[in-house]
């Protein structure tokens, strides 16, 4: 197997095993797809206070009302959720003093922390289907009538906020790697977060790349093409700065 | 005869007095080479140095006559610190995974560990995870993932830490066969008794610098070891 190979199959064990990656999965998608489902029995019953808050969203009623809930759930807490996960994948071996073990191996720490990218990505691929899921199960016992040719497109939307989410939670890798834990990482999250709101409000979001995803998921007309390919940059930018920090990494503090 | 570690002039410093400068040392295949110094003379320094956690100011280090970085890592096993003990995973994975990290292949891996586990008296811990073993069994396991590869070069750093007097024991004698075997061992120790059983050659190091060597066989390691000490702090004293 190629050291990649190896590096994938390590990485992959150690985050399966987790608890924190368990417990992620289960606050975020069981979080999103509950959520949505109070919201929307609240909106049916004409709660005011639910109604006001869901704005336009709660006249739009059945499967791509479910789904629109859905989508401003996951756009507020995706990124908090992928970015505690990513901080604690990179910075729990330097937290737990394991990173010692990482070096005077014939597998490169750039290829054990490529790995451990892989393995985020691959688990937020899941972690996006098992939201599908989750809340096609949920919504079937809503009566919400027959899916409407939009719902396939929601659900399309759902996946790729889901993704665009976990990609724009990349600088955790970078600044738990700088900062040698797992603190710097969430840090970073909760900065990323802050800034894509005060970005949203200022009116300026759809060129920010860390508040397209949501601008996009949630009023898909609001935000070009070209604006939501600038999100890929955020991950290609830290991706490898995170890279570059693991070549040139030294126990030195 | 092969030098296993070689390094030469090796110099990393953190500020006045710490770090390690100019240091020469060979470990030779089938030696077991003790480091012995006290809290903060630069044991754990040099073995960073060694094994690249560290980048040296000046010097070289060469493993198995290859230079560092491109040193051949698939044949060193090291323990360092912290013991690859990964908390959320069974001992038995734990070990499979680091035998994974050192080149050995999937089909042999369950073999290599099953053996390394019972060398070190584990395997009653296999299917147990990490974080619910005492600091001494995880010690064991750490040490496991470090000799289980049949590495050419060991690189220890207090390696008995924790470790119960069976445990000592089960350690000496997996040391001397690898050393038996043509693997060159470093293995930092604050146990002077305890280097003497095994070590072939015992290095002082005093605030950075190799300053001597203690005979293994001595009768007074300790008074021996103290006077070295001693007599180099009283040297720099006079500079």
């Amino acid at each position: 197997m190629s050291r990649l190979g190896t590096a994938l199959v390590v990485e992959a064990r150690k985050a399966a095993a987790a608890h924190v990656t368990v417990a992620t999965t289960a606050f975020l998608v069981l979080g999103v797809a509950a959520i949505a489902t109070g919201m929307t029995v609240a909106a049916r019953s004409g709660n005011p206070q639910v109604v006001a808050k869901l704005g336009p969203t709660a006249g739009i009623g059945g499967w791509d009302g479910l789904t629109a809930i859905a989508l401003q759930v996951t756009a507020a807490g995706g990124v908090l959720a992928f970015g505690v996960v990513l901080s604690w994948l990179v910075g729990r071996e330097f937290a737990d003093a394991t990173v010692t073990n990482l070096f005077a191996l014939p597998v490169p720490r750039t290829t054990i922390i490529l790995a451990k990218l892989c393995v985020y990505l691959l688990w937020t691929v899941g972690v996006a289907a098992a939201l599908v899921v989750v809340i096609g199960l949920v919504g079937w016992p809503l009566g919400l009538g027959p899916p409407g040719a939009g719902l396939a497109e929601s659900l399309g939307r759902l996946v790729a906020l889901t993704l665009l989410s976990a990609l724009i939670a990349t600088p955790a890798a970078w600044a738990a790697t700088i900062g040698r834990g797992i603190l710097p990482g969430i840090a970073t999250t909760v900065a990323i977060i802050a800034v894509a709101q005060i970005m949203a409000v200022a009116g300026t979001g759809a060129w920010f790349p860390f508040t397209a995803p949501a601008l996009w998921a949630i009023a898909p007309g609001s935000v070009s093409a070209g604006q939501l390919t600038l999100v890929l940059v955020v991950p290609g930018v830290f991706g490898l700065l995170t890279l570059h920090a693991w070549a040139v990494l030294q126990l030195d503090r | 005869m092969t030098s296993r570690i070689h390094a030469r002039a090796l110099t990393r410093t953190f500020g006045p007095g710490t770090g390690v400068s100019d240091l020469d040392l060979d470990v030779d295949a089938g030696q077991i080479h003790a480091l012995v110094g006290l809290n903060g003379a630069g044991k754990s320094t040099l073995m960073r140095l060694l094994l690249g956690m560290l980048r040296p100011d000046r010097g070289t280090v060469r493993i198995d006559g290859r230079e560092l970085p491109h040193a051949p890592w698939a044949r060193v096993g090291h323990l360092v610190e912290h013991p690859f003990a990964y908390g959320e995973l069974d001992a038995r994975t734990n070990l499979v995974l680091a035998a994974r990290l050192h080149g050995v292949p999937a089909k042999v891996a369950g073999t290599v560990v099953d053996r390394a586990m019972t060398e070190l008296g584990v395997e009653r811990y296999a299917n147990v995870r990490v974080r619910r073993l005492s600091t001494g069994n995880r010690q064991r396991i750490g040490l496991a993932a470090a000799l289980q590869h049949r590495p050419d070069v060991i690189v220890v750093d207090e390696p008995t830490n924790a470790l119960d007097p069976a445990g000592v024991i089960l350690f000496r004698e997996a040391l001397l066969r690898r050393a038996a075997a043509g693997a060159g061992v470093l293995v930092s120790s604050h146990h002077l008794d305890e280097v003497a059983r095994v070590a072939d050659r015992i290095s002082v190091i005093n605030a950075g610098r190799l300053i001597g060597t203690l005979d293994p066989h001595g009768i007074d390691l300790e008074r021996a070891f103290f006077a070295l000490v001693h007599r180099d702090d009283q040297r720099q004293a006079t500079r």
